[in-house]
């Protein structure tokens, strides 16, 4: 049954792709842009959908499936459904950097390495600070996230404070809001390695994620180096997240709620869980992204804005019906 | 064969018994008891590695298990425990089967005929079969009680470790979870197992440990162990002993 699930999944993720390919300032009618696919250096469309459509495309799905692999690996670990992957403290640590960056002048190319950096970094202080013996406690994972979190929050407030021009405090807002609007095949080029080696990581600790469905006690007492685990799941995590915040900022809610729906079409079992996260966070985050572009051309939404918009709702629904059924 | 020399054990640099010595043999069934927060559970973590003694060493086989791998211990012990919170939607064949992991590699991540074999086994055991399609959250707690135990029987180990797996259990489940695991220990398997009632362990156990007064009172028979002297000691109440045709029974005096 999985496999015709999951099968289900990439069609629909494909075709979430490939609509978005469709939708934008203008739209764009799919035999133009198939034509536009075959023959990339012919014309006007084919410039559109080669240099501005389908990086976003990529972009978004790659985003999509990134925070929804992270945001599965942090609930399996803490097997906490409510734990999303901004929880590391990688997003509050990647803003506050480039909310510094941007008020110290330094030049936007430079940006998405630094929030990269930093988002890391962040993410390396919080592990440090949740560490118990040699593995990591889930209480003080959350605790740490959050404060950490909380501090970082207050350091992007007083860069938008300080800031002098009008146009730096629209540039810090608007990686706070989450956005893809501008980024380029060399933007993915950059992020790629990370997500590449965030993703093999992940597929590493699927057999560590399925026996810590049982339980910490069980899991070491079926002969699971359960601390080496944790600190293998907070790895890819964080390196998944902070490459998706690199690529579109702040994109709320993907994680949260993606592995959320996929636990309810395909089960918990990680070798099918992770898959069916990655397609659907794809999928959702690319559809999201070519409403953002096209709702209000030739003005752009932010994505986190209209993810939460969808989001909140579709959390609030889940989490009650789950409790209705309970 | 587990040997235990001189074995401390204790939690947050609190002991709570010292020096225990003593050795469980293949296929015998020992019940481990004594008072609440004597250390029973604590020496059963430290039997399968999930804890340090503070002093001496545990033997498995000849091997100090402090120098085994994780996976190592894991296909040679098992540890049942209910007290682990769960809040997974697991079937009760997917927890059962989570018992096989240590027979893979990390790559290897489909069941092979010898895991589903080991499951099956493991739930027809405990009478499970009929449940294993299951959410675990639906079980009654005498009916997750026998899936924590088919969880440790498909890890497929020669040692079985239980802590207190008939609290909560009424009189008939207990009985079939007791004959169970006496059954067990007749067919090879060592089973070491932390009770509560003295006469229950009395009846299915080979062997009693009975921990008191941070020290081993006594490892022995039943008939010896349950002498009203030495569990009046453990528990600090006056115990009346009665010899009965199916062995010895102990009361307390009120």
């Amino acid at each position: 049954m999985p496999p015709l699930r999951l099968s289900i999944l990439a069609c629909i993720a494909l075709c979430a792709c490939a609509t978005s390919l469709l939708a934008g300032g203008v739209f764009i009618a799919p035999h133009v842009v198939l034509a536009a696919l075959l023959h990339p250096h012919d014309g006007t469309n084919a410039t559109i959908v080669w240099q501005l459509r389908m990086p976003r495309v990529a972009i978004a799905a790659a985003v999509g499936a990134a925070l929804a692999i992270a945001g599965a690996l942090l609930q399996g670990l803490l097997r906490n459904p409510l734990v999303d992957p901004y929880l590391t403290g990688v997003s509050a640590g990647a803003a506050a950097a480039i909310a510094l960056s941007i008020l110290a002048g330094i030049a936007t190319p430079w940006l998405p390495a630094l929030g990269f950096v930093a988002g890391l970094g962040a993410a390396v202080v919080v592990a440090l600070l949740a560490r118990r013996g040699s593995g990591i406690d889930a209480n003080r994972l959350i605790l740490a996230g959050i404060s950490l979190s909380a501090l970082f929050s207050a350091i992007v407030a007083f860069a938008i404070a300080r800031a002098d021009s009008p146009d730096a405090a629209q540039q810090i807002l608007a990686w706070l809001a989450g956005s893809i609007a501008g980024r380029t095949w060399s933007d993915l080029r950059f992020a790629l390695p990370y997500l590449g080696m965030g993703s093999m990581l992940a597929i590493a600790c699927i057999p560590a994620l399925n026996a810590l469905r049982a339980g910490d006690v069980r899991a070491r007492t079926v002969g699971l180096d359960v601390d080496r685990a944790q600190w293998m799941i907070l790895a890819a995590a964080s390196l998944l997240t902070a490459a998706s915040v690199t690529l579109a900022g702040i994109v709320g809610f993907i994680g949260l709620i993606v592995p959320h729906l996929a636990r309810r079409v395909i089960g918990s079992d990680a070798r099918s869980l992770l898959p069916a996260s990655a397609l659907l966070g794809a999928g959702l985050c690319a559809v999201a992204d070519a409403i953002a572009r096209s709702i209000i051309a030739p003005s752009e939404l932010p994505l986190g804005v209209l993810l939460a918009f969808i989001g909140v709702p579709a959390f609030l629904y889940l989490y009650l019906h789950q409790e209705q059924r309970v | 064969m587990i040997a235990l020399r001189q074995v401390t054990i204790g939690i947050g640099g609190r002991t709570l018994v010292r020096e225990i010595t003593g050795e469980v043999r293949a296929g015998e069934f020992v019940a481990v008891l004594g008072p609440n927060g004597v250390g029973k559970t604590t020496l059963l973590r430290s039997l399968c590695g999930l804890r340090s003694p503070q002093g001496g060493s545990i033997v498995l086989d000849g091997r100090d298990i402090a120098h085994l791998t994780p996976l190592e211990r894991a296909r040679h012990i098992a540890f049942v425990t209910s007290d682990d919170a769960m809040t997974d939607a697991l079937t009760v064949r997917e927890l059962v089967a989570i018992g096989r992991f240590p027979h893979h590699a990390w790559w290897e991540w489909n069941p092979t005929a010898g895991d589903e074999r080991a499951v099956n086994d493991a739930l027809d055991l405990v009478k499970l079969q009929p449940f294993a399609e299951r959410p675990f959250a639906t079980l009654s707690s005498g009916e997750r009680q026998r899936a924590w135990i088919a969880m440790g029987l498909a890890q497929g180990t020669p040692i079985i470790l239980l802590d207190e797996p008939t609290s909560h259990l009424d009189v008939r489940v207990a009985h079939r979870i007791l004959a169970l695991l006496r059954d067990l220990a007749r067919a090879g398997r060592t089973i070491v197992c932390v009770l509560h009632d003295l006469n229950e362990a009395a009846s299915y156990a080979d062997r009693l440990m009975l921990l008191g007064c941070e020290r081993m009172l006594a490892f022995d028979e039943p008939a010896r162990v349950l002498d009203p002297t030495i569990v009046e000691s453990a528990y600090g109440i006056a115990i009346e002993r009665l010899d009965t045709s199916r062995g010895p029974r102990v009361f307390p005096v009120l």
